[in-house]
């Protein structure tokens, strides 16, 4: 099991420890009711709505988006940074236990 | 009608134009239907939730309420507001076609609610995922590139006939692994399909739609049965040999009824409203030469032509309005809609949104929140197929602007008419001349 900590977009702190390898860190938020994972496309790297910000100190061990998720996340440049990835995309392996990461809000509207 | 100054929340005084197509107006008109936007503005402005006595629906025409609605399926139910407004007047009668000569009704089992539709849903979203489609996109440019070459010398063209529906089909047929030879009958079938949910059938036509819908479900259930025996590798195959492991680790499979209904949706919502998108980018190229000479700047650019058909997308929404219903009494939009209200969501008008999308017709490709558009929903219910929807028209529109120049419209703008139905917005016929690039 890995650890991860979710900040959602109110700012709560969500600990969770019962992250497994493979999963994708949308699968973890999901399971756990994370606010603001929602996952409309289930996972396809198609709409953006399971976006999150990675903390700087562990940009290096998740790494960057591919070409599709860049793209997608250009889709939502109004709540994107630096370190956006779409969660979907992120797979959970014990390099990452301990992993931080804040919820990105659903939009500025 | 003119826009407001004021904010939404102070209300402008209602100017006699839309104060009548409120009282007066309903997406059953064609006239309003054709060019339904001072009827979605009036609506935006002054009854964001508005009774449609005409349709019997509820239209919502505001960004964040169709937000709302997509964010809670099971107080506003795909299943009933689907059901209900399928064949709606003689729903009894086209059942029963379909069960005596259509090989059996078969609901849609993708316009269902949680937690059915979760299940299936999990099933049909491996083969749409944004990195699988990428992998298509070789193949396509090939299917595309042939198409616009046949007809790039000619000089002149129907749009919507000699390009966007025959391209499209072909593709679908190539997916779902279906004969080329029956391509002549997938846009009638799709029309028939689509005519269910429109609203704007009298029984005539519903009979010989049903008729339509029969010829088109024999045909697939005799595909399904060859598949069945000797898969192969398409998404026919898929589906009839689909096996999805739940949580609690038993294996499904799909019924025969779920098979059907899922294989005929994927058929017609690939078909219908990606054929409408390229009838709009035609229209837009064609109309605005501002935008076509965009299209030529961006076209060796991958993440501006993404945002061009982004924002073609947002712009002229292929689909018009979905519905749902409400399972329980609910406040909306300053409304209290009682239990089983019909309820139609107006994509475009929440596209149209001025404060959600600044300048909400000007065709921009470099807004921020470019992606926040709802053609193709929200939730759960957001299209399984919006990878493949936008590779197809981000292929198309580079393929056509590399090949094809001064696209311009041969008959007059007022002259363009619309299929006549609530659930999409598309232009029938778009004769065009051009010349080769």
């Amino acid at each position: 099991m890995v650890k991860v900590t979710f900040v959602e977009p109110n700012g709560t702190e969500r600990h969770v420890s019962n992250a497994e390898e493979g999963q994708s860190l949308m699968e973890v938020g999901k399971a756990n009711g994370i606010d603001g994972i929602l996952a409309d496309c289930g996972g396809a790297c198609s709409c953006a709505t399971c976006h999150v910000f990675v903390d700087p100190q562990w940009w290096e061990r998740v790494g960057p988006p591919d070409e599709v998720e860049f793209a997608m996340l250009d889709m939502v440049a109004d709540v994107a940074q630096d370190m956006s990835r779409l969660s979907c995309q992120v797979k959970i392996n014990a390099q990452l236990d301990g992993l931080r990461v804040t919820v990105a809000p659903a939009s500025d509207f | 009608m003119t826009s407001c100054p004021m904010s939404q929340e102070a209300k402008c005084p209602m100017s006699q134009e839309d104060q009548a197509l409120l009282e007066s107006g309903s997406m059953t008109d064609p006239i309003i239907s054709a060019r339904p936007r001072p009827y979605y503005a009036a609506m935006r402005e002054h009854d964001p939730v508005h009774w449609d006595e005409k349709l019997g629906m509820y239209l919502i025409s505001r960004y964040q309420d169709i937000l709302t609605i997509q964010q809670d399926p099971i107080t506003f139910s795909v299943n009933k507001g689907y059901h209900t407004q399928q064949a709606k007047g003689f729903q009894e009668e086209f059942q029963d076609i379909l069960k005596r000569d259509g090989g059996g009704y078969f609901p849609d089992a993708i316009m269902s609610d949680p937690p059915y539709h979760t299940r299936i849903r999990k099933l049909m979203e491996n083969a749409f995922t944004a990195h699988r489609v990428k992998e298509l996109e070789p193949r396509i440019t090939k299917v595309v590139a042939d198409l616009i070459d046949s007809i790039a010398d000619t000089g002149a063209a129907d749009a919507i006939h000699d390009f966007s529906v025959p391209l499209t089909i072909r593709i679908i047929c190539e997916q779902l692994g279906l004969d080329w030879d029956i391509k002549d009958r997938i846009q009638r079938w799709s029309i028939a399909v689509t005519a269910q949910i429109g609203r704007m059938q009298d029984r005539e036509q519903m009979v010989a739609h049903a008729r339509e819908i029969c010829e088109l479900q024999q045909y697939l259930i005799g595909k399904m049965k060859e598949r069945k025996d000797d898969p192969r590798e398409d998404m026919i195959s898929d589906l009839v040999h689909a096996k999805i492991q739940t949580d609690d680790g038993t294996v499904e499979t799909l019924t025969f009824e779920e098979a059907v209904s899922l294989v005929r949706a994927l058929l017609i919502a690939g078909n219908e409203t990606t054929a409408t998108a390229l009838g709009n980018l035609f229209y837009i190229l064609a109309t605005q030469p501002e935008i076509a000479q965009l299209l030529k700047d961006s076209v060796d650019d991958d993440r501006l032509l993404n945002r061009f058909v982004e924002e073609l997308l947002r712009i002229e929404p292929p689909v018009r309005g979905l519905s749902r219903m409400t399972t329980r009494e609910v406040e909306l939009g300053g409304k209290t809609l009682p239990a089983g209200a019909h309820l139609l969501l107006m994509y475009a008008s929440a596209n149209d949104q001025a404060d959600v999308f600044p300048e909400p017709r000007s065709f921009d490709i470099n807004r921020p929140n470019i992606g926040r558009h709802v053609s193709f929903g929200g939730g759960v219910h957001r299209c399984v197929g919006l990878a493949l929807a936008r590779m197809e028209i981000k292929v198309a529109a580079r393929e056509i602007v590399r090949r094809m120049d001064n696209i311009r419209l041969a008959i007059p703008v007022e002259d363009i008419t619309y299929l006549p139905t609530v659930a999409t917005q598309s232009i029938e016929r778009l004769p065009i001349t051009f010349t080769r690039r």
